[in-house]
């Protein structure tokens, strides 16, 4: 007799259990439970239901009669035997077996905040990982894992990214980093949508992601996507609705108005002028014999009125269910997100497709999923601008205090135009708003085929195919100005200064990236006797990645608004680049389980790379582990330990080079000289109808070998108090060898730069995560989530290399690789000194800089703490979690602006009245051995050249102190608060669970005193090592506050 | 399975193998070329045709005689690397193929890039240079003996036979790629002897004998020069594309006018009421500042550029000023004064003047027919020096100034009632020991921190081997 079974589940406090698997134990027939924890199944009488839900103990229940409810109550797993995770190759395996750390972090925790990004949900959250967004819509996400391990050009600090077992590229399509004219696109990974998503694993050693070889050197992120499940069609709406608001903003001085020098000069753009007096002034241009008036007063809130209030609204609707044979799930989701710029200059609209298919037929299973992704962003130029236009934030920076921003989004109006704009040496930050900006169309197809064959119930047959593929199409585009002859900014001013045209630009960029990725793998698992399990895995695996980007510009626009390519009385500058990369790798993985308390296991995987010089393209990557689960050897049951776990593991992994840097080659034009500052002396190809190849200047390395990382780690896994407390620590040693790296050499070899294998970067480190629950009651519950965070990152040696690699630069300010420092090290100018520490000052009192630069300190967090606390009582669910990064230095290039200008606060210093540098001497001469004399400084840096100290032009010897700040903060990352509707009400409009919930993102942020300027993870310098700089002129951080509902039906 | 991942030839760039002396060649040319941004405006500054203004700071190191070892690594750089190494390649190719065309025009242009580092330099890496991974640190060599090198090489090259069949033959679609004279041979031969002529008369101090046999032979040997620029005169007005020392100074800074008028050229133009004051510096009435005056005149007229001035390695005007001065010191001295004025006339010629009247008797200019064989050179490197101002070319006079010491060096500074216009001053500016005036540049820190073979620096102010 066949019929309905109902039933409910719940845990032993009587919180209905959603999504906890149901099963005819023999057969395939299963269901999922309701937000509610109710099923429904067919069955007999007589079956047996396996119930199984995750971080539950599985129980079973016989049918005696199909009228009656099932309901079962679930005992949550105390020693998380039964807890899998997957692993690398997108293994699913039991967690007590990996004798290495792995944290998941489910779709519940990734879309409590319905984040358009896939990581947001989880910073903070995971020990180990460094993840940061720079803020605004659809902009990059950098994950670090274990510290930065890669200097070499080129090569990327950033995770794999793997999504149902194949690698997903990671490409930030026409991402502009040097400074100039930056706009940032994403990363690929910030292209899926997160409700799509089942849960991420993140695989942060080199003992996890040992198996994947040469893609996997800084760690591994395991996506699992949702699927279908058998039963009724099942419709899950999810969808989020907030505001956003410019998050923290510069502190401006309050004192000093327009002008320079202390004098008010009408037309400056910096508030060097006199003391604010609220008297009423006239400012700016005079325009038809008229000219505006203001008070001579402080404008409360400038930049901040500056912004609008953005908009985000997310969709997400999946549609899933089948048989017990077939098995589907379909999603749409969308993103229309309008950031706090006025305009759409920030703004990014995404749709998502996916379609999901699960199938087995008897031994053959065959699961499928194909996914597409159009995307539209609008990113602004950020940075210093260019002769082609200026950038909106370098133009905002620079308005003295006493002026309204607001009044000029009338860029239009006669007295805030292009010739009229009350200075010259600056634009309307309205008018490259307006005019200028970036657009970038994005589509995206990615998917599987992973196919299954069982041959018997231990020994299996995977087949797995997988690509990605991605096509952006960029435009970017830059309005062509000048100063109409004779106009104020045309040199009619009171400092007869003329504003320098804008040249205007158009630029076309296409990007083109793809990737093909298959994998053959051969499974056995069987127990060899009542004590031992024999867990066995080996395969191949094929990788191939094909990049196409080409960019066209052409500068010096002849008709304004008129933004293509044949516009421009110069030729387009060009470039088409093409790179293609295959691997092919042959690996095997053993794990012995002994008493199922023992776990060892080890693998090998040998890749081939197409990198690397063809006769020795061969790199070996072994790796091992052994996880004791102590709690199953002793009989803890009368001690508060449930669950203890003891781990080692070992890996090896590395990265192949980037492509084409093994063979000779000619290259087009002469260079962009890298030795001097500016592109001086470079003449392009074609030269006047002649095509000019000259011997490339970096010699190819025909021994070119891989970069290799090896890694160490050891931890344990406790869990005490009936699960109350949860301990998971790791202590890891990784040491990563052989950097790629362009060694410049001496000219007179007729080369500058030789690739080399040198360099040995180490980083060490603790992990610490812990769960506590404080309070677990029927109606109320208090969880806790606390991770720890510490990484010793030392560049070991650079042997035979240079002294220091120089890994990126802003003025003087730059980030090294020295030996025996952390990777990234700040240096700048420092002030010159006498042998006894006294600051040599120049004629005008002002310091001089050392010859060589000094040390600013690391730019790495000391360390990084995450506090997540749930309450949740009844239906009420109040999340909020804390995330702490302490330590760090960065430069600021807002402050260096700010400051340039007088409108930063700290240039009140001494109420701008003159001082003498204390502690200073000057040179008087030179003493008969040829060394400097010096005399105590008596010259005051004057008040009317109080702004040269704020200068490191002139003030080379200390203005550094000022633009390098903290990178510490404390953030409150989220807050969410959701509310779980009843079920009768639920059922009302025919849903099975229907929740709304309030959601607050980057609420709260505290930073140390110095950081008088912006949020330190607001960043325009790309998302890895050399973004480590700062910032140059980036937009802010937001705050963003929202509401969600989801409903399933 | 490895043909499958034989796929790592670099598809954005052609391999070494697929080089041709036609596409080579024009890009070291290029090299050469580039190089003169900087060291025009070098040349420029302590040959005195102008200086640092005195409201900016850009070359200011280079009035104060203050070029540090880390300064001016671009030139250098650029001369081996995108010069050197590329000639090379040109010649070593053109040898194997008997290819006696572009070997001349390898040998001629590596005789005039080699030369150019040797007079800056004094020693630089030759006989060990070039050399890629085989070595990483070349010895540097003297520069008489590269000298020498240089010479037996223009004359290898001018000995073959360049109606060989194995020869380029530069047709019209293809000549273009020869960017000095448009495949004209007979032009390169002219511009090889010249090149000769100029690296034996460099030899006048220091091995005089050397120096006037081998001009002896080449005057008896029927020898054709220059008569036509050599240089890249093809410029045009866009970024990568024009003269890179208006690409440098003007395009590429944000202020275009750090080049200001020197008293020492201007008030020799004015002196004389010589018109090129108006090619070179805007207008009649133009005003200077004093060299290295950091208090002096702030209105002083900008330096005249334009970014589609030729680069010229060796002009027309000073392949006669060579001929004259070969002919004074080792000819029977009847054709000076016709090469002198062909020299005078065709540097006003180049800025569009007229000299006529400068040379005609009575005239300015005119050449010092019944002076000392000392009155006549001073006449010709003085001319020579004021046509270097054309043509991105004052390098070449702050050379002839340490060989010959013309224009003569003031006893006192230009702002002095009893200056005579036109003569060197020490820059107020200096930072060298009282009365010194730089001579050469020191070796350059790309060099010197990479080449453990690099000799130690030697002051600025030291003479290199053929100085006077």
């Amino acid at each position: 007799q066949t019929g309905t079974v109902t039933g409910k589940v719940q845990d032993k406090t009587g919180k209905p259990v959603e999504g906890a698997s149901v099963q005819v134990k023999g057969t395939s027939k299963g269901t999922t439970t309701t937000e509610s924890g109710t099923f429904f199944i067919n069955a007999k009488v007589g079956d047996v239901l396996l119930i199984t839900g995750v971080n539950y103990h599985a129980q079973q229940v016989r049918i005696s009669n199909l009228s009656s409810s099932i309901d079962v109550s679930l005992d949550s797993v105390a020693n998380v035997m039964q807890e899998v995770v997957v692993t690398a190759l997108g293994q699913s395996r039991s967690k007590a077996k990996l004798g290495y750390t792995a944290t998941t972090v489910t779709s519940d925790v990734l879309n409590r905040d319905a984040p358009v990004n896939l990581l947001d949900g989880v910073q903070g959250r995971i020990a180990g990982a460094n993840i940061s967004n720079v803020g605004g819509p659809g902009t990059s996400t950098k994950v670090v894992l274990r510290g930065y391990s890669v200097i070499g050009g080129g090569s990327s600090n950033q995770p794999l990214y793997v999504i149902d077992g194949v690698p997903l590229s990671d490409a930030s399509p026409s991402a502009q980093t040097n400074g100039t004219s930056n706009t940032d696109f994403g990363n690929g990974m910030t292209n899926i949508n997160p409700n799509d998503i089942e849960s991420i694993t993140v695989l942060k050693g080199t003992a996890a992601a040992s198996l994947y070889g040469s893609t996997a050197k800084n760690g591994a992120i395991m996506i699992t996507t949702k699927r279908g499940k058998a039963g009724k069609l099942r419709v899950d709406y999810s969808g989020g609705y907030n505001l956003s608001k410019v998050g923290k903003l510069p502190e401006m001085q309050n004192e000093f108005g327009q002008g320079w020098g202390g004098q008010f000069i009408l037309s400056e753009n910096g508030s060097w002028g006199p003391r604010l007096d609220g008297k009423m002034r006239p400012w700016g241009a005079t325009v038809d014999n008229s000219q505006l008036i203001k008070p001579f007063s402080f404008v409360k809130n400038n930049i901040r009125d500056f912004y609008n209030t953005g908009t985000e609204l997310t969709n997400s609707i999946a549609l899933s269910g089948g048989t017990d044979i077939n098995r589907f799930y379909f999603s749409y989701g969308n993103v229309f997100s309008d950031g706090v710029l006025p305009t759409k200059a920030d703004y990014l609209e995404r749709h998502t497709f996916a379609l999901r298919t699960n199938s087995n037929y008897g031994k053959f299973s065959i699961n499928t999923s194909f996914n597409y992704i159009n995307r539209k962003q609008n990113a602004p130029f950020t940075g210093q601008g260019g002769s082609d236009g200026q950038s909106t934030f370098e133009a905002l920076l620079q308005i003295p205090v006493d002026i309204p921003i607001k009044d000029f989004s009338a860029y239009n109006n006669k007295f805030f135009n292009v010739d009229n704009y009350f200075t010259p040496y600056a634009e309307n930050p309205y008018y490259p708003l307006n005019e200028n900006g970036n657009v970038q169309k994005l589509d995206r197809f990615f998917g599987s085929l992973d196919m299954n064959y069982k041959f018997t119930d231990y020994l299996s047959l995977q087949y797995r195919l997988g690509g990605d593929f991605t096509n952006a199409r960029t435009l970017g585009f830059k309005q062509p100005n000048k100063p109409s002859p004779d106009s104020w900014n045309d040199g009619n001013n009171v400092e007869s200064a003329t504003r320098k045209e804008d040249f205007g630009s158009v630029s076309q960029a296409s990007d083109y990236y793809g990737i093909i990725n298959m994998d053959l793998i051969l499974k056995y698992n069987q127990d060899l006797n009542k004590d031992l399990n024999l867990e066995v895995i080996g395969g191949a695996n094929y990788y191939q990645s094909n990049q196409r980007n080409e960019f066209a510009q052409v500068t010096n626009l002849v008709i304004p608004g008129f933004f293509n390519l044949s516009n421009s009385k110069l030729p387009p500058v060009v470039s088409d680049f093409n790179s293609l990369r295959r691997r092919v790798g042959l690996y095997a993985q053993a794990t012995l389980g002994y008493k199922n308390q023992l776990f060892l296991s080890g693998n090998v995987r040998n890749d081939w790379s197409s990198t690397l010089p063809i006769n020795k393209n061969s790199i070996f990557y072994p790796g091992g582990n052994l996880a004791w689960v102590a709690s199953q050897t002793f009989d803890m049951t009368h001690s508060p330990v449930s669950f203890l776990k003891f781990r080692v593991g070992y890996g090896k992994t590395g990265s192949d080079a980037e492509p084409y840097q093994v063979y000779p080659v000619l290259t087009a034009g002469t260079p962009t000289a890298p030795l001097v500052g500016l592109p001086f002396g470079s003449i392009t190809s074609p030269f006047n109808g002649v095509s000019a190849f000259r011997i490339a200047n970096t010699i190819g390395n025909p021994a070119l070998k891989p970069v290799i990382t090896k890694e160490l780690e050891a931890g344990l896994e406790a869990r005490l108090f009936k699960n109350r407390i949860g301990i998971d620590a790791t202590y890891y040693n990784k040491r990563t060898d052989g950097q790629i790296l362009v060694v410049p050499i001496a000219p007179g070899s007729g080369y500058t730069g030789l690739v080399q294998n040198l360099g040995l970067i180490t980083n060490k480190g603790v992990e610490l995560a812990l769960d506590v629950k404080p309070v677990v009651s029927k109606n109320f519950n208090w969880s806790m989530t606390y991770t720890y965070t510490k990484n010793w990152n030392k560049v070991n040696n650079l042997n035979g290399g240079p002294s220091n690699v120089i890994l990126n630069t802003a003025y003087d300010a730059e980030i090294r690789a020295v030996p025996g420092q952390p990777v990234a090290e700040m240096y700048a100018l420092v002030p010159a000194t006498t042998p006894d520490g006294k600051i040599i000052v120049d004629s005008k009192g002002l310091p001089t800089a050392a010859q060589q630069k000094g040390d600013f300190g690391s730019t790495q967090y000391n360390y990084m703490m995450g506090l997540v606390n749930t309450f949740s009582y009844k239906n009420w669910t109040l999340n909020a979690s804390l995330d702490f990064r302490f330590g760090g230095v960065m430069y600021s290039g807002t402050s260096d602006l700010l400051l340039f200008v007088g409108n930063g606060r700290l240039t009140t210093f001494n109420d701008r009245n003159a001082f003498v540098v204390p502690n200073s001497v000057q040179v008087t001469g030179t003493d008969a051995s040829g060394k400097d004399v010096y005399a105590t400084n008596s010259t005051a840096i004057t008040s009317d050249n109080f702004y040269s100290y704020f200068y490191p032009t002139t003030n080379p010897g200390s203005s550094y102190y000022q633009r390098i700040i903290s990178k510490s903060f404390l953030k409150l990352r989220d807050v969410t608060l959701s509310y779980k509707l009843p079920q009768h009400w639920a059922s009302k409009i025919a849903s099975s669970g229907l929740s709304v919930g309030a959601y607050a993102r980057n609420l709260l942020l505290w930073t140390p005193k110095s950081n008088l300027y912006l949020d330190p993870e607001a960043g325009n310098l790309g998302n890895d090592l050399t973004s480590e700089l700062g910032e140059f002129r980036a937009a802010p951080v937001s705050i963003q506050v929202g509401l969600l509902l989801r409903a399933s039906f | 399975c490895q043909k499958h991942l034989d796929i790592n030839q670099d598809p954005n760039n052609p391999s070494l193998e697929q080089g041709t002396p036609f596409i080579v060649f024009p890009a070291a040319v290029l090299g050469t070329a580039g190089a003169a941004g900087d060291l025009g405006i070098l040349g420029g500054l302590w040959a005195e045709h102008f200086t640092q203004s005195a409201i900016a700071n850009q070359y200011i190191y280079i009035d104060a005689y203050n070029v540090k070892t880390a300064d001016l690594n671009g030139p250098y750089t650029l001369l081996f690397a995108n010069g050197l190494k590329n000639y090379q390649y040109v010649i070593d190719k053109a040898r194997a193929a008997s290819d006696w065309t572009f070997y001349l025009l390898g040998w001629t242009m590596k005789a005039y890039t080699a030369g150019e580092l040797v007079d800056l330099y004094d020693k630089i890496p030759y006989t060990e240079a070039l050399a890629g991974t085989s070595n990483l640190q070349p010895k540097f060599d003297d520069g008489y003996a590269i000298y020498q090198d240089l010479i037996k090489g223009l004359d290898s090259a001018l000995g073959k036979d360049f109606s060989a069949r194995t020869s380029t033959i530069f047709t019209p679609s293809n000549a273009n790629t020869d960017l000095l004279f448009n495949g004209n041979l007979d032009k390169w031969i002219a511009f090889a002897n010249t090149m000769k002529l100029k690296l034996y008369l460099r030899m006048v101090n220091a091995h005089a004998d050397v120096a006037q046999a081998g001009i002896t032979d080449l005057l008896s040997s029927g020898a054709t020069f220059l008569t036509n620029n050599a240089g890249v005169t093809t410029f045009t007005d866009a970024p990568g594309l024009d003269n890179p020392m208006y690409e440098q100074n003007i395009r590429q800074l944000n202020t275009g006018d750090n080049l200001r008028a020197s008293t020492t050229f201007l008030s020799w133009l004015i002196a004389n009421s010589d018109p090129r004051i108006v090619s070179y510096f805007g207008s009649t009435g133009a005003t200077s500042l004093d060299q290295g005056d950091r208090n002096g005149n702030t209105a002083a007229t900008v330096f005249v550029q334009s970014a589609t001035d030729p680069v010229l390695f060796l002009s027309k005007a000073e392949s006669y000023f060579l001929q004259a001065e070969a002919d004074v010191r080792y000819g029977d001295g009847s054709h000076a004064q016709s090469l002198y004025n062909q020299g005078v006339l065709q540097a006003f010629t180049d800025v569009g003047q007229d000299g006529t009247s400068f040379v005609a008797p009575g005239g300015a200019y005119e050449f010092p027919t019944g002076g000392s064989t000392e009155d006549k050179i001073e006449a010709i490197i003085v001319q020579k020096w004021a046509s270097f101002a054309y043509g991105t070319h004052q390098l070449e006079a702050f050379f002839d100034k340490n060989r010959t010491g013309y224009p003569k060096t003031s006893p006192v500074y230009s702002n002095a009632i009893n200056y005579v216009p036109g003569q060197i001053v020490v820059s107020a500016s200096t930072t060298l020991a009282a009365g010194l005036l730089p001579k050469r540049l020191v070796y350059p820190y790309v060099e010197t921190s990479r080449n453990a073979n690099a000799p130690a620096l030697v002051p600025i102010s030291t003479p290199v081997w053929w100085g006077k």
